[in-house]
């Protein structure tokens, strides 16, 4: 599904992101990636999304490589893959609807099957009740609820979370993990990228553990160890 | 098609969710436009200024009162026939005795020497109007013709001559300042109206970033944005319009004493050159703000 080979990340001049890093990722996995800050967990999350190319190597998603991925074919990536980010990137003038419905509209869909999708994903993040407000009117967890029903109304076969409970509390935490297990048993591949040592050990799944731009460690199912 | 919509009906929805910025834009493109459309109305005052002077400067021949009325009405049919006239009337002997005397009601002696006279010592005269003050010169001297020299008694050509100079350095000079002071100002307005998108786009580059990183293409975060700024260019057109036109009508009958019971030209310059002046001012603040618009989202929109 996801496949990485010997992929570096240099920042000019000489600051190392990523150091000949190799994984393959199978459809359907659910995996941690874990390390401290710096350790270059960011980095890769950046590289799967295009945000940045690698310096050295090939990343293929599905068989697309997208090492050297055109400009204009990064739109069409992004509608395959979701992202969640620990700042929740929600359009601030947009209400929780129009945010959710946005990433349909980009791609062009019809407004009929939006008025269908967006209701059908609000309510799997249970916030069919606050479709009318702004993100200045939500709590972290709701922002976070509205940032996964938003990278789920393309039904991406990826799901990138970047830190996704990195400013939550203890129960939101719990909530969006367990959404995040949800959508995994749906057939999603999920890549959860986190420094929250609970939440890892409580998955019991594969965890990748990043160390100065390096892979440190990478066990079926791991067991945060840094 | 939907795609198109969706882009014209976001971008009224982002202007109205964005009203303070909105309206602080507006209100920077109207100060540009008025700036520019305020010096445009001082140059119009100032060519309705030298228009009158002009209109004042005249050049008179005074023939002798032996000259032939058939001389005088050739003169007068080779100076019409002239492209630098304007026009050409002439003043009978009588007519002119009397101006004299009126000239010089408080001067007995004079009217007395003129009574003692056995006839009337003044000939007829032309009052000739060029059209441009430096057509004088030539006028002077396209009179000055063997036909018409014998008859002539003098003309107050070289009289006004350095006025007649004056007006004319003036009339040019205005006109050639008020074209710069236009010209700048109008670079001035666009660099402003630059400036205004800029900062605009600037408050918002989160959100373009945000987009694209949900998957919306470089046409589609743009689009909205080149739109919304044809809106507030829009708006700002008709406000400023409306705020000169209600100015000008008001302003008109205050200035017209000054002009000596003339009107004062704004009126008319505004009326007859506003397709003109919307026209220009339109192409050039709508197309900067699409262009800038469309570049300063690009910034934001790197990957």
């Amino acid at each position: 599904m996801i496949h990485l080979e010997h992929v570096s990340k240099i920042y000019p001049p000489h600051s190392v992101g990523l150091q000949d890093i190799s994984l393959k990722i199978d459809a359907g996995e659910l995996v941690s990636i874990v390390g401290q800050s710096g350790a270059g967990k960011t980095t890769l999350v950046r590289m799967l999304i295009a945000e940045e190319p690698p310096t050295q190597g090939r990343i293929s998603i599905g068989g697309w490589d997208i090492t050297r991925i055109r400009s204009s074919e990064i739109p069409e990536l992004r509608r395959q893959i979701g992202v969640i980010f620990q700042d929740y990137k929600l359009l601030p003038k947009k209400t929780v609807y129009e945010n959710v419905s946005f990433a349909l509209e980009v791609a062009g869909t019809p407004s009929k099957r939006v008025k269908e999708i967006v209701p059908q994903v609000l309510q799997i993040v249970g916030l069919e009740d606050k479709t009318k407000r702004f993100p200045t009117q939500l709590s972290g967890g709701e922002q976070q609820r509205v940032v996964i029903a938003r990278s789920l109304v393309h039904r991406p076969k990826v799901l990138v979370a970047d830190e996704p409970t990195g400013n939550l509390d203890t129960l939101n935490t719990h909530d969006i993990i367990n959404l995040l297990l949800k959508i995994n048993d749906f057939g999603t591949t999920v890549i959860l990228v986190t420094h929250n040592r609970e939440v890892v050990n409580a998955l019991h799944r594969r965890v990748i553990t990043l160390k100065d731009g390096l892979i440190h460690s990478d066990h079926a199912q791991g067991k945060y160890i840094l | 098609m939907i795609t198109l919509w969706r882009i014209f009906v976001t971008s009224w929805k982002h202007l109205a969710r964005n009203l303070w910025i909105a309206l602080a834009t507006i209100f920077v493109f109207m100060m540009a436009l008025l700036s520019v459309n305020v010096l445009l109305g001082v140059n119009a005052m100032l060519e309705k200024v030298v228009t009158l002077l002009e209109e004042k400067v005249d050049m008179t021949v005074a023939f002798k009162p032996t000259a032939p009325d058939a001389i005088l009405q050739q003169a007068r049919f080779y100076l019409t026939s002239l492209p630098q006239i304007k026009s050409v009337s002439v003043i009978s002997p009588e007519q002119v005795l009397a101006d004299f005397k009126l000239r010089h009601a408080q001067d007995p002696k004079i009217l007395s020497a003129l009574r003692d006279l056995p006839a009337n010592p003044l000939g007829a005269q032309l009052i000739i109007h060029a059209r441009q003050p430096d057509d004088y010169a030539f006028l002077a001297q396209a009179i000055q013709s063997p036909q018409y020299a014998a008859f002539i008694q003098s003309q107050t050509y070289n009289d006004h001559q350095s006025a007649i100079a004056r007006v004319h350095d003036v009339s040019r000079q205005v006109r050639i300042v008020g074209s710069v002071l236009v010209a700048v100002f109008a670079l001035f307005g666009l660099l402003i109206a630059f400036n205004a998108i800029r900062v605009a786009i600037y408050t918002q580059r989160e959100e373009i970033s945000i987009m694209r990183l949900v998957g919306a293409s470089a046409a589609f975060i743009r689009g909205p944005f080149v739109l919304e700024g044809l809106w507030l260019a829009m708006l700002s057109l008709i406000s400023s319009g409306a705020i000169i036109y209600s100015t000008v009508l008001w302003l008109e009958p205050i200035l017209t004493p000054l002009f000596g019971g003339s009107d004062a030209g704004l009126q008319f310059f505004f009326v007859h050159q506003w397709s003109r002046i919307v026209l220009m001012e339109g192409v050039g603040l709508i197309g900067l703000v699409m262009i800038m618009s469309w570049l300063a989202v690009g910034k934001y929109i790197k990957r």
